[in-house]
């Protein structure tokens, strides 16, 4: 991997405040609570990525796409299994959307929206550790395979060698649905993270 | 600068070609500099611009628009001018320019029109220049949503009124006839004085027509509470022959009165794994139906077993149906002949509610009849309750030991 090892608690650490972020303005956005936890989080090489994710989901994904640029630079990706992502644009707003299980535009829409505050959230909490400005892309709702995705980011990049793997579990009034963040970057952008994780916050 | 120039990023072609679709899309473009001053209009914009606003180019957005002050309309252009770019669902905020909604596409549901929107940095020259909002109009596609969940609330709370009125009429109509059935008995029973032979024939009338009135409303009481699904499954090991037969005999003083045959074929053991309550609820409500109806010949009830199902059968030589009557015999308050319904009684609920419970119990209730020769009714019921049941298609023949 890299040079050194990663300190894991506190990346998880960076993880749990941009998702608290991201859950205070999806509370704010719904007019519900929203607690968003990080139960597991794994570094892992950008080829070990396809048979990480194979064991923890199957079928068809929904995935919100969003490239991120400035000093740190990638693709964040939320992955849902379909069947979650349509349970949990139904949950959001309030069984209104999605309740016969397909996503149609609006439900789209509502998740494109939703991982745009998540990832924003977290990418915004890694450019405030790091003191750069990051800069995203529109994000992109895709439904897709598993290969598919990860198709999708080597071609986007061959710079991307990595991937921070979050599992993540959203809890509304109604229910929970499970889901994955996905940040794949290159050595030198994890190698800028492990800096600032080893000097502590500043 | 004039209404229609639009200062995207790039270089000078990439500029000109950008501009031009701008102008072609059927969507809204916007720009702001980093002031929040309007720089570029598209033309699909200006045309829906509210006519006092259609000189936006050159004016402070908020000034133009305030209500967009302080909201979160604000805060993603400000996102946007630091590099972030905001997403904005229909769903959540309704609209993020407040633009006239069209009112052939509103439909009078809304006044303003409905919007997803994209908000996002504008760069010249790699630094961050300004925003750029894409506005596009969903306002059919809301009204085509709000329709159908008024529609869908609407069926659900008609359903729900009607589920509850059912059940609670028919609790207040149980209550005071079980009083006036105990009054009765009560009387009977000369505990309160003597009573005449004609009085105590009277009294019996009395008594039978309000234990009539008491199984009409069991049965809308089971058909709201299976409506509802509010009807729990107890099920146990039970032997389906010996369950047939026992309901049989019920109905042979019946047969006898009316001169009918009353046949059954049954194994000396059917075991199933069911809910036994509902499957005689079912049975009896079909071997009586067949009873009623039937004016000459006879009825007869069967049991089958055929692998992880078992078929009970109920044949009767009673005036049979058509295709059309075939087709409502299943929907609730119906019954084909209404001169019959006074001759015979009933509330039509029977055979609903006995679809609906061998439904219940992972099975169908299916029919098949000649007119002028019989009827046949046909319950499929898997022989352990929630193991999944192959049902056979319609028009499954009658078995053959009652054929």
């Amino acid at each position: 991997m890299t040079g050194r090892p990663i300190d894991h608690d506190a990346l998880t650490e960076l993880f749990n405040i941009g998702l608290h972020r991201a859950a205070a303005s999806l509370s704010e956005l719904t007019g519900q609570r929203i607690v968003v936890d990080l139960p597991r989080l794994w570094i892992c090489p950008i080829e070990e990525t396809h048979s990480r994710l194979r064991e923890l989901i199957e079928g068809e994904l929904a995935t919100v796409h969003q490239i991120f640029m400035g000093n740190m630079s990638g693709d964040a990706v939320l992955v849902l299994e379909y069947e979650n992502a349509s349970r949990l644009a139904a949950l959001l707003t309030d069984g209104e959307l999605a309740a016969g299980g397909r996503l149609d535009q609006s439900a789209r829409e509502v998740l494109a929206e939703v991982g745009n505050v998540i990832l924003s959230s977290c990418l915004s909490a890694f450019g405030d550790m790091l003191h750069v400005s990051v800069s995203f892309a529109v994000p992109r709702i895709h439904v897709e395979s598993l290969e598919g995705l990860l198709r999708s980011i080597k071609v986007q990049s061959d710079e991307l060698h990595y991937t921070l793997l979050a599992a993540t579990r959203f809890r509304l009034t109604e229910g929970e649905v499970g889901g994955y963040l996905m940040i794949a970057i290159g050595l030198a952008s994890l190698e800028l993270i492990s800096d600032a994780l080893e000097s502590g916050p500043s | 600068m004039a209404h229609d120039e639009l200062p995207f990023s790039g270089d000078g072609v990439s500029m000109q070609l950008l501009h031009e679709l701008a102008q072609v899309l059927e969507l809204g473009v916007l720009t702001v500099d980093r002031s929040l001053v309007v720089t570029g209009c598209n033309r699909w914009l200006t045309a829906v611009l509210e006519s006092q606003h259609r000189e936006i180019v050159g004016c402070p957005l908020l000034e133009v628009f305030p209500e967009l002050r302080g909201g979160p309309a604000e805060q993603a252009l400000r996102a946007a001018l630091s590099g972030s770019t905001t997403v904005w669902s229909h769903r959540f905020h309704r609209y993020f320019l407040p633009l006239p909604a069209r009112p052939a596409v509103a439909e009078g549901r809304f006044d303003r029109m409905q919007q997803s929107a994209r908000i996002m940095p504008l760069v010249r020259d790699g630094a961050i220049d300004g925003a750029i909002v894409l506005v596009q109009d969903v306002t059919e596609r809301a009204a085509r949503e709000e329709q159908l969940r008024d529609a869908l609330s609407r069926a659900e709370v008609a359903s729900q009124a009607k589920s509850d009125f059912l059940a609670s009429m028919s609790h207040e109509l149980r209550t005071p006839l079980s009083a006036i059935i105990g009054f009765m008995d009560l009387l009977e029973s000369e505990m309160v004085g003597p009573v005449e032979p004609l009085q105590k024939e009277y009294l019996g009338r009395v008594k039978s027509a309000a234990r009539h009135l008491v199984h009409i409303i069991e049965e809308i009481l089971t058909f709201s509470r299976v409506e509802a699904g509010k009807e729990p499954l107890q099920p146990e090991a039970v032997d389906g022959a010996a369950l047939t037969r026992g309901v049989a005999e019920l109905f042979e003083p019946q047969a006898a009165t009316k001169r009918l045959t009353l046949r059954v074929a049954a194994p000396e053991t059917a075991m199933l794994f069911t809910d036994p309550t509902k499957l005689r609820q079912i049975l009896i409500n079909v071997v009586g139906n067949a009873m009623k109806f039937t004016e000459a010949g006879a009825v007869s009830v069967s049991v089958q077993q055929h692998g992880e199902r078992i078929m009970f059968g109920v044949t009767d030589t009673g005036p049979g149906m058509t295709a059309a009557d075939l087709e409502r015999i299943f929907d609730p308050f119906t019954q084909l002949d209404q001169s019959l319904t006074r001759a015979k009684g009933g509330t039509g609920l029977g055979l609903p509610v006995s679809r609906k419970l061998a439904h219940l119990l992972g099975g169908d209730l299916l029919v098949n009849s000649v007119p002028g020769e019989g009827t046949t009714f046909t319950l499929w019921l898997p022989t352990v309750i929630g193991a999944e049941a192959v049902l056979p298609p319609h028009g499954q023949s009658v078995p053959s030991a009652l054929s």
